[in-house]
């Protein structure tokens, strides 16, 4: 994991300090609320429906288990003992109240932890894959370029008000388990044929209303230009990014309707940076910085490759199952990267109570080094586990509730808090979520479903990344009610889903009480007809969306009459 | 950081009551609009420095070649959360070199001081009834940063380097 120097501790503590004093003066009535409310945004502050929102930054989903548990102390002592870990590999908290949000972040940045541009128009947290500098498929390690990308984009100060929000996903697998595609730049870490580093630049993806796959604008750029290439992409979108309507603001947007003459423009914008500006090129990445930065990801005290333990013949039933699905292939001769499951039943997706994580941060200390991953799809993970110590894992991992073997199945489902939460959505995606689970509860039925992914997000906002699920579901508002719009064949940009895509509405919205019937219905046809181990995203493909249309909309009960029938 | 008395600025605009003068004679310390400054700089004293107010959707480009006339560039913050002119500033400084004074105008908050001292202005009209304790403890409260700007050119890694 990444160390803090001397200065990134002195720097938390300054930002903590900062807003410490932005909400003293908000508090004393010299700030206004309005003028308090961007700041807080950018600290991860947002006012919910019941209480402040925080959002804490859990950099490229890199964590250790004495950050864990100061997390786990903040939901005991400040809020109801529990925090959501999101798609963007951050934490949050729902009922902390505002004014001792300064001694939160006072005890996030003493464990080097912050809520630093999670939320606002400004570049988010970066994100990552959950199996970074671990995955066997790996073909750069994306952490050290995550980081000096934080670093970079932290307090930019010609960038803080953007049009609009903007994310940065990265990537340096074979498999993009980073959603690169959908974010307003993706990157993917790969080697030219002589062997050098660089990254192919995707820009302009992006979910919300307007859901638009990136556009490939490099090849191959060199991986020491990132960051002069990123802040010409970035001036253009702040220049001629809309401002006049927050729904056309993402660069997507931008993208789009410029097309060639954007691509244009920010290659000229990256030649000037080098060619015009005053040290234009001091944001070239020297190799000395690079090593300096790398030097944090080499392999953790004690983990060396060692001799392989394949799983034993006789292993009961309950342990291959998590093996087949929670345990996943290391770089590292030896080991493996276990999930630790946080969709079961009578929890939210991706929810932790306080016990909760501190099981998984003594789970880190027992068999991970200390160290933890928050992933895409809302779960912990551990990368540094021995395959010798897989059984007692195993073993400590059920007692401790997150032994779950659906990972990849259809519970592992990806939802927003929706409605119960959130002040933006338009309907719940909690009770969906928790009525699906129930209804496919049975892990025979699971694996025999086999891989599909189940994106729930309660507005279209697509925190919960409905449109690119396999089967997506979103919550819309009409006429005060709550409804469901599904979609189908929507793709993150796996190798299972095939390239990105969003998803393809089936029908007018559904009832909410429709919803478990509607993903049965789907789920019936599909092993109606699938053709021998085939999944159900590859069944959708070679039979097309009609027949799961029909069978969808069959599966109507209180939207049946054409009187109820939603238009949403 | 210098915090601008608008009663005490030598800088001064040229109004009229249907809107700005047109074509308005040269003087010394006139803050101009783009228009007005457009109608008039072919016949502009030689030597004279003129200030010109830029709205912040007009590309900084446009005042590339007049650069070395001019003592002052004025920005507009139409709202705060607009950061449009934080690029121009930064382009004017580091791009086309501008020495004269950048001076944000505007709806202006003290929580902007630090993002305004670092894309290149040197001045600022505060938005009426700020506190001048908070404006300066705004500036120096987070000391130093990663990357490089217009003040400090060099990112952490190369100051850390040398």
């Amino acid at each position: 994991m990444y160390k803090y120097t001397d200065f990134d501790t002195q720097f938390v503590h300054a930002r903590a300090a900062q807003f410490r004093d932005q909400l003293e003066r908000n508090l004393r009535g010299e700030l206004s609320d309005d003028d308090f409310r961007p700041l807080r945004l950018q600290n991860g502050w947002y006012v919910q429906r019941h209480a402040p929102m925080l959002r804490v930054a859990v950099p490229y989903g890199e964590l250790n288990s004495t950050q864990l548990r100061m997390l786990a102390r903040i939901a005991r002592e400040f809020d109801r003992g529990y925090g959501h870990f999101t798609t963007r590999q951050n934490l949050q908290y729902n009922w902390i109240p505002l004014p001792r949000a300064a001694d939160v972040m006072e005890a996030l940045a003493s464990v080097h932890m912050h809520g630093i541009q999670t939320s606002g128009n400004c570049i988010r947290n970066i994100t990552s894959d959950a199996l970074a500098g671990v995955a066997a498929d790996e073909v750069v390690d994306p952490r050290p370029y995550c980081e000096i990308l934080r670093q970079w984009s932290t307090l930019h100060p010609e960038f803080a008000f953007l049009p609009r929000k903007f994310k940065i996903a990265v990537t340096g697998a074979r498999e993009d388990r980073a959603a690169i595609g959908w974010h307003d730049i993706g990157l993917h870490l790969l080697k030219n044929d002589a062997g050098e580093v660089g990254f192919k630049v995707l820009v302009g993806g992006g979910m919300g209303r307007t859901p638009i796959i990136g556009t490939v604008i490099r090849e191959f750029l060199p991986w020491n230009q990132i960051l002069v290439f990123i802040e010409a992409i970035v001036r253009i979108y702040n220049r001629y990014g809309r401002r006049d309507n927050m729904y056309k603001a993402r660069i997507k947007i931008l993208v789009k309707a410029e097309g060639q003459k954007f691509i244009d423009a920010v290659n000229t914008e990256y030649r000037n940076i080098l060619e015009r500006d005053l040290d234009g090129s001091a944001h070239i990445i020297p190799q000395a910085e690079f090593d300096r930065v790398a030097q944090c990801f080499t392999l953790p005290a004690g983990v060396a490759p060692c001799a392989p333990q394949p799983l034993r013949d006789d292993a009961p039933v309950a342990v291959r199952r998590w093996f087949e699905r929670n345990v996943h292939a290391h770089g590292i001769p030896g080991y493996a990267a276990v999930t630790l499951s946080l969709k079961r039943t009578g929890q939210a997706p991706g929810d932790a109570t306080d016990v909760q994580m501190e099981w998984a941060a003594d789970l880190a200390d027992r068999f991970s080094a200390g160290e933890l991953r928050v992933t895409h799809d809302q779960n912990l993970l551990l990368p540094w586990v021995k395959q010798s110590d897989l059984m007692a894992l195993f073993e400590a991992a059920r007692a401790a509730s997150f032994a779950t073997p659906n990972i990849g199945l259809l519970t592992d489902m990806i939802a927003c808090p929706g409605g119960d939460f959130c002040a933006l959505a338009n309907a719940r995606s909690i009770p969906i979520a928790e009525a699906i689970t129930e209804r496919f509860s049975d892990l025979d039925e699971l694996f025999d479903i086999g891989d599909i992914d189940l994106h729930i997000s309660g507005c279209i906002n697509s925190c919960g990344h409905h449109h690119s699920g396999h089967i997506g579901i979103l919550g819309v508002d009409k006429d005060g009610a709550e409804w469901y719009q599904v979609s189908l064949a929507g793709s993150d940009g796996s190798t299972i889903s095939g390239a990105s895509v969003p998803g393809k509405v089936v029908g007018p919205s559904f009832a909410a009480e429709e919803v478990p019937d509607v993903i049965e219905a789907l789920i019936t046809t599909y092993r109606g007809q699938r053709s021998g181990a085939e999944r159900f995203i590859d069944t959708l493909h070679r039979v097309g969306l009609d027949l799961f249309k029909s069978a969808a909309n069959g599966a109507r009960s209180a939207t049946r009459s054409p009187n109820a029938t939603a238009t949403a | 950081m210098k915090f601008i008395d608008t009663r005490q600025d030598p800088w001064h605009t040229l109004g009229g009551e249907d809107g700005p003068m047109p074509s308005p004679n040269p003087a010394p310390n006139l803050l101009l609009t783009l228009e007005q400054w457009h109608a008039v700089r072919e016949n502009w004293t030689p030597g004279l420095l003129a200030g010109v107010k830029l709205p912040n959707h007009v590309d900084v480009e446009v005042l590339e070649p007049d650069l070395p006339r001019l003592g002052l560039v004025a920005l507009d913050f139409p709202k705060w959360i607009d950061g449009r002119a934080y690029s121009q500033a930064r382009l004017l400084r580091a791009r086309y070199r501008f020495g004269g004074q950048v001076r944000a105008i505007g709806e202006v908050v003290v929580d902007m001081l630090p993002l305004l001292a670092r894309t290149g202005f040197d001045a600022v009209v505060m938005r009426h009834g700020y506190n001048q304790e908070s404006a300066d403890l705004a500036l120096r409260i987070v000391p130093t940063h990663y990357q490089g700007d217009v003040s400090v050119r060099q990112p952490l890694f190369a100051r850390t380097a040398a």
